[in-house]
């Protein structure tokens, strides 16, 4: 049931003034973003037609703490079908955005750790100009488990196999332990310190 | 053939987890004669984490104006790379408020839309040609492949430069080398679960799994694909996914550039052939 009392009415523009959600308003709710899109055989809650019309409606709470956002693949089959061209793919981002500030304002809480996996790497971004596999892994599985004895074993027993087989093959060797760094590092602080997530 | 010299943006794997696809696709074009010249000081696309366009946006002036310095187009063999350097592309070009604002970071964002971004495969197929390229195969291929073309090849609309549903311009090049190409168009297109590997895993490998069990039930002797996330789920975590679903699936895996790079009489090493995960030894017996 939906309480209407409850209801935002300024989610809409919230998520239209977020970069990637402006053509949020342009959706006629006919579901080809749903019935196309590949996750729903593995999620099958999974609903951005729902989520959309949940947003127009004002339901930010319900649409923020959603779990669902957080397995979109941005794998682009809906935005390539939309006849409406309402950019699914960025709008979805624009709407994880707003929860990600949300959940860091304590304000809802985020049932995944995709929020902490892409912070983790965009601080290896920030720090290195490229990616450092080591230490995105090094950030987000401690995060993910809480402690870093945790995340340390959790590491382990993903990729202590695929890092011995990458190792046999000459796929990372000694030089993988390092970061590959970008020479102007200070443009890159200033592109995150101007233009990056808060 | 009016492709002489590339900028080269090799992308953040290309000295890991991708070598191999960095490897061939600098002996490729070398056998071409096309010059490949590495971005100086290239920095990260932003990949898929990056969701915000207009940092993905900054972040892609800097490759592509190091590239319009060098008054050259820019060229990468990873599929999401191609997105986020062509769609920032589209952006910078379109939008004079936006360059000012990212030319503002930084003088070394000032990009003024001059050049172009592509995909290897694209400039294979559509700017070097299958022609041109049919004069220079010297080995024929007797394999079965299924074409996996992933993501961003066929969309979003915007970047697109091959069919959404169908795509087929691996197809093409695969049959123009000799290979015979399996029934998988179900599968071409599909996302390989690449971004939900570090979050749900168990998503993920299922996905990719689907993949790799339709090409071997449709009798392939490789998957071709040009996407190192990809090739990161379907080689790399193959026998990960093996185990975790209780699995036998024992199929090799090859960047387009590998099986390209064969045809063109290129030694397997070169193009490093030694270093997929799956054994691909079986498939150099085929190449004559």
């Amino acid at each position: 049931m939906i309480k209407t009392w409850e209801l935002d009415p300024n989610f809409k523009e919230e998520i239209m003034n977020e970069r990637g959600g402006e053509h949020l308003t342009a959706c006629f709710q006919c579901s080809t973003c749903t019935i196309g899109c590949p996750i729903t055989e593995y999620v099958p809650s999974y609903n951005p037609r729902k989520i959309i019309q949940m947003s127009l409606l004002g339901m930010r709470k319900e649409v923020l703490s959603n779990p669902d956002l957080w397995v979109c693949l941005i794998c682009q089959t809906c935005t390539a079908r939309c006849p409406q061209d309402v950019q699914i793919s960025d709008l979805l981002g624009a709407i994880r955005r707003i929860a990600e500030k949300e959940a860091e304002a304590g304000n809802i809480k985020i049932d995944s750790s995709r929020p902490i996996f892409d912070k983790a790497f965009q601080h290896q971004l920030e720090k290195y100009g490229r990616l450092y596999d080591i230490g995105l892994a090094k950030e987000y599985y401690p995060k993910r488990e809480g402690s870093f004895f945790k995340g340390m074993m959790a590491m382990m027993k993903d990729y202590k196999d695929f890092g011995m087989r990458m190792f046999k093959k000459g796929k990372m060797g000694p030089k993988a332990m390092f970061p590959e760094k970008v020479k102007d590092l200070a443009v890159m602080k200033k592109i995150f310190g101007e233009m990056g997530e808060k | 053939m009016s492709v002489t010299k590339l900028a080269y943006y090799p992308g953040c794997p290309s000295d890991a987890t991708a070598i191999d696809q960095d490897m061939s696709t600098k002996a490729v074009f070398e056998k071409l004669g096309v010059e490949l010249v590495e971005v100086e000081d290239w920095n990260c696309c932003g990949a898929a984490e990056v969701e915000d366009p207009e940092l993905v946006y900054a972040l892609n002036a800097r490759n592509l104006a190091i590239a319009e310095k060098e008054g050259l187009d820019i060229v990468t063999p990873c599929s999401i790379c191609y997105y986020n350097l062509e769609r920032s592309n589209i952006a910078l070009k379109a939008d004079d408020k936006l360059r000012a604002k990212v030319k503002g970071i930084d003088s070394s964002l000032d990009y003024n839309g001059k050049i172009n971004a592509k995909h290897v495969l694209d400039v294979f197929v559509n700017d070097i040609g299958l022609e041109e390229l049919s004069s220079k195969i010297s080995k024929k291929l007797n394999l079965k492949v299924a074409p996996y073309y992933g993501c961003y090849l066929g969309r979003p609309p915007e970047t697109a430069f091959d069919d959404p549903d169908d795509p087929d311009l691996m197809d093409k090049l695969i049959e123009l080398m000799g290979g015979e190409i399996v029934p998988f168009s179900q599968m071409k297109s599909l996302c390989c679960g690449g971004p939900l590997m570090m979050t749900r895993s168990d998503i993920a490998f299922e996905m990719a799994r689907k993949i790799l069990d339709t090409a071997k039930s449709a009798g392939a002797d490789c998957i071709a694909l040009a996407c190192p996330l990809c090739g990161m789920m379907l080689d790399g975590k193959q026998a990960d996914i093996e185990k975790a679903l209780h699995v036998e699936i024992d199929m090799p895996v090859v960047y387009i550039t590998q099986l390209l790079g064969l045809a063109l009489g290129i030694d397997a090493k070169e193009l490093g052939l030694d270093k997929n995960a799956v054994d691909t030894k079986e498939l150099l017996g085929k190449v004559v």
